[in-house]
């Protein structure tokens, strides 16, 4: 499915990390790693710092405490722009795209560190990807649908060819196919090709599905993790998440 | 009808000086986030600077106006490296900044008159002859600045729309967390919009004496209200906005000047800021920070 897509992962790798506002942490020691090949999930309820922790990864919220790797790259308090360089693709849970700027200006943009001559072609696979995207290149993406919207930021981490892919609810606001689709089919195809993908996702049960790997995090710190066969039989998880035992299959 | 035609062509004249340094002003603002009211005191110190090597270096008045732009260029960078950088580094509010601007504005004022004195200046240059069109008068010099400043504008349009530095100008002024995730060196990006913009800010600080004629340290001491109001009738942020809100205000102020007293050029232009401010709060055509 992700086809010309997909680029060889690095593993990412958070070691005792904390990470907060204005000297605060709200992340408290946290260890998670995401290796190519395979979806790593972050779960949690509103307000438990899933999104802090993603962005304390790609560099936009400092880091307190521990460190980031990505491959044998210590990228901890990197500046986002180099982390960009390194490979890590990041899509923010909001302002996940550029709204005055037209659908064709934001794929560009997303392709700001390829080899000029490359864009071109990279626009077409990835509108490959996005068909929808084809007939809307020149509208201004503040007036896409929320779903268009989605499909337009994915489009523009994809531009980058990233190694690494860190989502912050991009299925957020999608239709439940669509939002399927795009877990089930495009970002699944991103880890089976090879990429590395770390996810946060609010609804349990589509991010059970999905990934190799899923952590709970309550408060800022891991309270939970191990792989998706093994949640599902947890009864502190299912309690918490999956509706108390009755939505089991 | 002769009158409206004849303040059409000051109008016309003003709406041109006006459309380069609006363009340059809301470059600053989208991108940068400063509003920067020490714009007027940048344009006239530049001004200054085309003067000395006109009248002192013997420089031909348009080959000294080079001078002028590199002027506001490196005043502007300047002034963002070591005053408004440091202040936005301490988190402090946008309006911190404005009023450090304003400090910025009277110094730079000021600080010229100091240095020049209270007298009146003129460029050594020849207006050129008179061309008559529709009724309306323009000289050769005048002609020339209607036609700097198309260049100008159009090379301002392909700028943005068609470089990869615009575009990484107008990603940062939209949403500068995911162009810095995309791998756009945000501060690189502002540090050259403070250059092309005080470029901008330079030439019209020159062309607008030429324009004016005769020229002291203060002249350009109420063309912020002009700016204001041209950029907030265009939308805040909106280069193509400002082109449109330059042109409305110059003819505008022109215009009216050509019925009542000139001297209030600059409150007609605040009426129409008021007016704006009041019913079209982003501008005619602006929603919201739209570059
Ligand atoms: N810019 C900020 N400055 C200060 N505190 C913040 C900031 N952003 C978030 N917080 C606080 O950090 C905590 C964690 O927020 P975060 O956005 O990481 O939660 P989340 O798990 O992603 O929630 P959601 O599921 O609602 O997206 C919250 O209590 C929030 O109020
Ligand atoms: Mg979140």
């Amino acid at each position: 499915m992700s086809g010309d897509l997909s680029t060889a992962g690095q593993i990412l790798r958070a070691t005792g990390l904390s990470a907060g506002y204005d000297g605060r942490a709200i992340v408290h020691d946290v260890s998670v790693e995401a290796t190519p090949g395979k979806v790593v999930s972050i779960v949690g309820p509103n307000g438990s710092g899933k999104s802090t922790l993603l962005k304390s990864l790609v560099g936009v919220v400092p880091v307190l405490g521990g460190s980031v790797s990505v491959g044998d790259t210590d990228i901890t308090n990197m500046t986002p722009e180099r982390v960009a360089t390194l490979g890590v693709g990041y899509v923010p849970q909001i302002d996940d795209v550029f709204p005055p700027l037209t659908v064709k200006e934001n794929l560009d943009i997303g392709g700001y560190l390829l080899p000029r001559h490359e864009v071109a072609a990279r626009i077409d696979s990835v509108l490959e990807f996005f068909p929808r995207l084809k007939s809307m290149m020149s509208r201004r993406a503040g007036k896409l649908s929320g779903g268009e919207r989605k499909m337009l930021a994915m489009g523009r981490v994809l531009m980058l060819r990233p190694s690494v892919l860190v989502l912050d609810e991009p299925t957020a606001n999608l239709a439940p196919l669509v939002a399927t689709q795009l877990l089930e089919e495009y970002i699944r195809g991103f880890a089976e090709k090879g990429s590395t993908v770390l996810l946060v996702e609010q609804r349990a049960k589509a991010a059970l599905r999905v990934s190799d790997w899923t952590c709970v995090l309550g408060g800022g710190r891991i309270v939970l993790q191990g792989p998706p066969s093994e949640l599902e039989n947890n009864p502190m998880f299912v309690e918490s998440f999956l509706g108390g035992g009755a939505s089991r299959r | 009808m002769s009158v409206f035609l004849s303040s059409l062509g000051f109008g016309l004249i003003t709406a041109a000086v006006l459309a380069i340094a609006t363009v340059g002003f809301t470059m600053q603002f989208a991108v940068t986030n400063v509003l920067n009211l020490a714009y007027g005191s940048v344009m006239i110190n530049s001004a200054f600077v085309t003067y000395y090597l006109n009248l002192h270096a013997h420089l031909n008045a348009w080959v000294a106006m080079i001078g002028g732009v590199v002027t506001g260029s490196v005043a502007s960078y300047l002034i963002n490296r070591c005053i408004f950088t440091p202040f936005q580094r301490r988190n402090l509010p946008p309006i911190t900044i404005v009023i450090v601007a304003l400090g910025v504005d009277l110094c730079g004022t000021f600080g010229l008159q100091a240095i020049v004195g209270g007298s009146y200046f003129n460029y050594r240059q020849s207006p050129g002859r008179q061309w008559h069109f529709w009724g309306m008068y323009f000289s050769t010099l005048q002609l020339t600045i209607i036609g700097i400043a198309v260049v100008v504008l159009a090379l301002v349009h392909w700028l943005l729309k068609y470089t990869r530095l615009g575009k990484a100008m107008r990603a940062t002024s939209a949403n500068m967390n995911l162009a810095r995730n995309s791998g756009v060196r945000t501060q690189m990006v502002i540090s050259t919009t403070w250059i092309i913009s005080g470029a901008l800010c330079g030439l019209a600080g020159t062309v607008f004496a030429m324009d004016t004629g005769v020229f002291d340290a203060t002249s350009a001491q109420l063309y912020i209200v002009l700016l204001l109001s041209a950029m907030f009738l265009g939308g805040p942020g909106e280069p193509y906005g400002a082109m449109l809100g330059a042109v409305t205000i110059g003819v505008a102020t022109e215009v009216s000047a050509g019925f009542i007293n000139p001297q209030y050029k600059e409150v007609i232009a605040f009426v129409v800021l008021l007016g704006m401010l009041m019913f079209r709060p982003y501008g005619i055509f602006g929603k919201e920070k739209t570059l």
